[in-house]
């Protein structure tokens, strides 16, 4: 027989494919046993114990209240509104705490590259304290402190007549039309925050103009929200009975989860924005010194854009994190996705449907951070241009 | 090649026989591994809670440790698994527990929908509503706007969602998964009512620092018949489970007690004690049990009443009255139906 050669290639190949095609073929059908045996097993044992599948629970009216949702919500709506309700609050409690995780985060990062003994004290203090506790150890001892701590809503604290805090969370007063206030504070800073930043690019850099636009956004959303509670007026909060009526509030749940969540993620997002600076070379300081930059020059124009690209990819996986760790809002109490879900598994009895609809949605909201923050990362990694 | 062709056809085909192979009953099981799973709840005083060394006490302990005298003669070879509200009815289907003995209310979406079976109702309860004394409130009508404490996946979830809306007012619902999170929730003021079935709500009141500062509201807003319940699908255990709860209500009507279990056994006439104390005709054959399977029920453990009295009796923290858990000869609607 020819060893070599074209030929004999062909044949060696012919054969290599026949027995790569029977190996995948024995995996495939492998696999579809496995996975055939186990949906064998959950359908016979289902039926054996008499326990109804499918969706359409998904219509049944619910039965049971919840603490706080965003949308209106009563007993005698469907369950499909109640997880709706559930993921809105998820949403509500992973959006603000990664905004304020990151903020935090930066600061804290910052603090611990600071050339100052005590601030890189305080700011390694932070970052091993609040990473080395479970965060549902951290949770809960949380909502203990404000359970026990602030007083019956009988004897709330005030701050003036525009809020109040008490064993039944923050209470602070908004304006009396408050979506639309809302809605028009929102558009405002937008708008305030494109504008001011096409201006400030014009001298300064981005990450500073970035910042001054963030800042003048704030400031234009506040002004609008006081004009709206000033022309409109306020709806103050006020002990009525046993409940404070009026106003907004925020629940000790909703609290005790946002301060939990922020806490424990800002730890490792200041680990991150540090990875991220210390990574860029030593060189690159001292040449940026050596030309006579300052150090607040040094970072936005040298450092900064340089650390942004090792640090962006690690935020996304942490802001992924903070989202599946919002699920332990159930031990607090807060009505999110995963604690609606457990009920209405205790009230019918699906618990496989009601799994794949929590493991579904969660799948759905990571994917989104994902691909929003490969869109950024796709930013910083633009080069030069 | 030959070898990972044959060592890969025997995985697969370990595969199929394990997705073949069923699961025996439930009776069998309990004999050959010598010991009852009985799933209980983590800290209800008086039906199953466990002391600092361990030593579960309680109304449905008691009906574990029966049915282990009855099945495997010996009323402490019972396994005591605690489980929270959202977790038991899994645990009870999956089979990780042979019996659900954790103050749980007998109602039709339970006994159709979630993979059991009730086998009795061993306390009658009904919903309530506990709320600080300070609050001046002395009827539930007068909870309009309130927040109440209560715990995910129980009864009491729905029903104070149905009495609420029949009474035109509204609420504030604070739902943790765990009686120890919700109690201490309401406990330290997060909530001002606390809302489950009055024998939960006694014992929860005995937790309080200062317990006279509790006062249970008069409304019973709901029927809550709390019994035993086993996994559908086995009947023969099933048989055995109502049957013993059955012995050891009959038991005390027909006046068996520990004490004079063994001198009934000897001295009495009534054909329906001698059949009760294993003297009589052999009922324990017809359930797969040997003949002494009652009398070891009342010698180990005792009757109903005993199991009420060391448990929920006026010598106990919580001091519940007998009220409708009564015989029926005594005012009360515990009816057994016969043993024979």
């Amino acid at each position: 027989m020819n060893r070599h050669g074209d030929e004999a290639f062909h044949r060696r190949e012919k054969s290599r494919k026949k027995k790569a095609f029977i190996w995948q073929f024995i995996l495939l059908a492998a696999l579809l046993v496995i996975f055939g045996s186990f949906a064998f097993n959950i359908s016979s044992n289902l039926v054996a114990r008499n326990i109804h599948s499918g969706f359409g629970f998904l219509s049944e009216s619910a039965g049971f209240e919840l603490g706080e949702s965003l949308i209106s919500f009563s007993s005698t709506e469907s369950y499909g509104r109640a997880f709706l309700a559930g993921l809105l609050n998820t949403i509500r409690v992973a959006a603000v705490s990664i905004i304020t995780a990151t903020v935090l985060g930066i600061i804290v990062g910052l603090m611990r590259l600071s050339k100052h003994p005590l601030l890189k004290f305080l700011g390694a203090a932070h970052v091993e304290f609040y990473r080395n506790i479970p965060l549902i150890v951290q949770l809960l001892l949380i909502y203990l402190l404000i359970t026990e701590l602030l007083p019956d809503s009988t004897e709330a604290l005030h701050f003036g007549s525009w809020a109040l805090l008490s064993k039944a969370g923050l209470q602070y007063a908004v304006p009396t039309d408050f979506h639309a206030a809302a809605a028009a504070s929102a558009v405002s800073a937008i708008l305030c925050f494109i504008f001011c930043r096409r201006t400030f690019i014009k001298t300064y850099t981005g990450l500073i103009s970035s910042t001054l636009a963030l800042g003048c956004a704030l400031l234009a959303g506040g002004a609008v929200w006081f004009a709206a509670g000033i022309i409109f007026g306020w709806s103050k909060p006020e002990l009525q009975g046993f409940a404070i009526e009026g106003g907004s509030s925020l629940s000790p749940e909703f609290l005790a989860l946002w301060i939990g969540l922020t806490l424990f993620t800002s730890s490792a997002i200041a680990e991150i924005i540090r990875a991220g600076v210390l990574a860029v070379p030593k060189g690159q300081w001292n040449a940026a010194l050596s030309l006579g930059m300052t150090q607040m020059e040094t970072v936005s124009y040298v450092i900064f854009p340089q650390a942004l690209k090792l640090a962006v990819p690690p935020l996304a996986s942490q802001y992924m994190n903070l989202t599946k760790n919002s699920s332990l809002a159930v031990v607090v109490g807060y009505p999110d996705l995963v604690s609606i879900g457990n009920s209405t598994i205790n009230l019918n009895g699906q618990a496989l449907e009601v799994i794949v609809i929590i493991m579904s949605v969660y799948l759905v909201l990571n994917l989104i951070i994902s691909v929003l923050m490969n869109k950024v990362n796709a930013l910083v990694t633009r080069g030069a241009r | 090649m030959k070898k990972t062709l044959t060592a890969a056809g025997l995985v697969a085909a370990s595969f199929a026989f394990a997705a073949a192979a069923s699961a025996g009953t439930v009776l069998d099981k309990v004999k050959s591994s010598g010991v009852v799973v009985c799933g209980v709840n983590t800290a209800a005083p008086g039906f199953s809670n466990a002391d600092s060394q361990g030593n579960w006490t309680g109304l449905d302990v008691d009906y574990c440790r029966a049915l282990a005298a009855a099945v495997l003669g010996d009323a402490t070879k019972v396994k005591f698994v605690p489980l929270n509200s959202p977790q038991r009815f899994s645990a009870l289907q999956a089979g990780e527990i042979d019996v659900l003995a954790r103050n749980t209310t007998w109602n039709l979406t339970r006994d159709a929908s979630l993979g059991a079976v009730f086998v009795g109702t061993n306390y009658y309860d009904g919903q309530g509503f506990l709320v600080p004394k300070k609050l001046n409130v002395k009827s539930a009508k007068q909870l309009n706007g309130a927040t109440i404490c209560v715990q995910s996946g129980t009864s009491s979830e729905p029903s104070v969602a149905d009495y609420f809306k029949s009474n035109n007012m509204k609420y504030k619902a604070v739902v943790f998964d765990t009686t120890e999170a919700t109690q201490g929730a309401f406990l330290s003021g997060r909530c001002q009512v606390y809302t489950t079935d009055m024998s939960d709500l006694a014992g929860a009141r005995t937790k309080a620092a200062n317990p006279d500062d509790y006062i249970i509201l008069p409304e019973v807003i709901s029927k809550e018949p709390l019994g035993p319940a086993v996994r559908r699908g086995d009947n023969e255990w099933f048989q055995i489970a109502r049957w013993v709860l059955n012995a050891m209500i009959e038991a005390e009507e027909k006046g068996i007690t520990s004490a004079n279990v063994d001198e009934l056994r000897k001295t009495s006439t009534d054909p329906n004690v001698k059949r009760l104390t294993g003297a009589g005709d052999d009922t324990g054959k017809l359930l797969g049990l040997d003949k002494d399977w009652s009398y070891r029920i009342v010698k180990q453990v005792g009757n109903y009443g005993e199991s009420f009295e060391k448990n929920l009796g006026p010598k106990t923290p919580l001091a519940l009255p007998r009220g409708i858990n009564n015989q029926w000869t005594n005012g009360g609607i515990l009816y057994a139906p016969p043993v024979r």
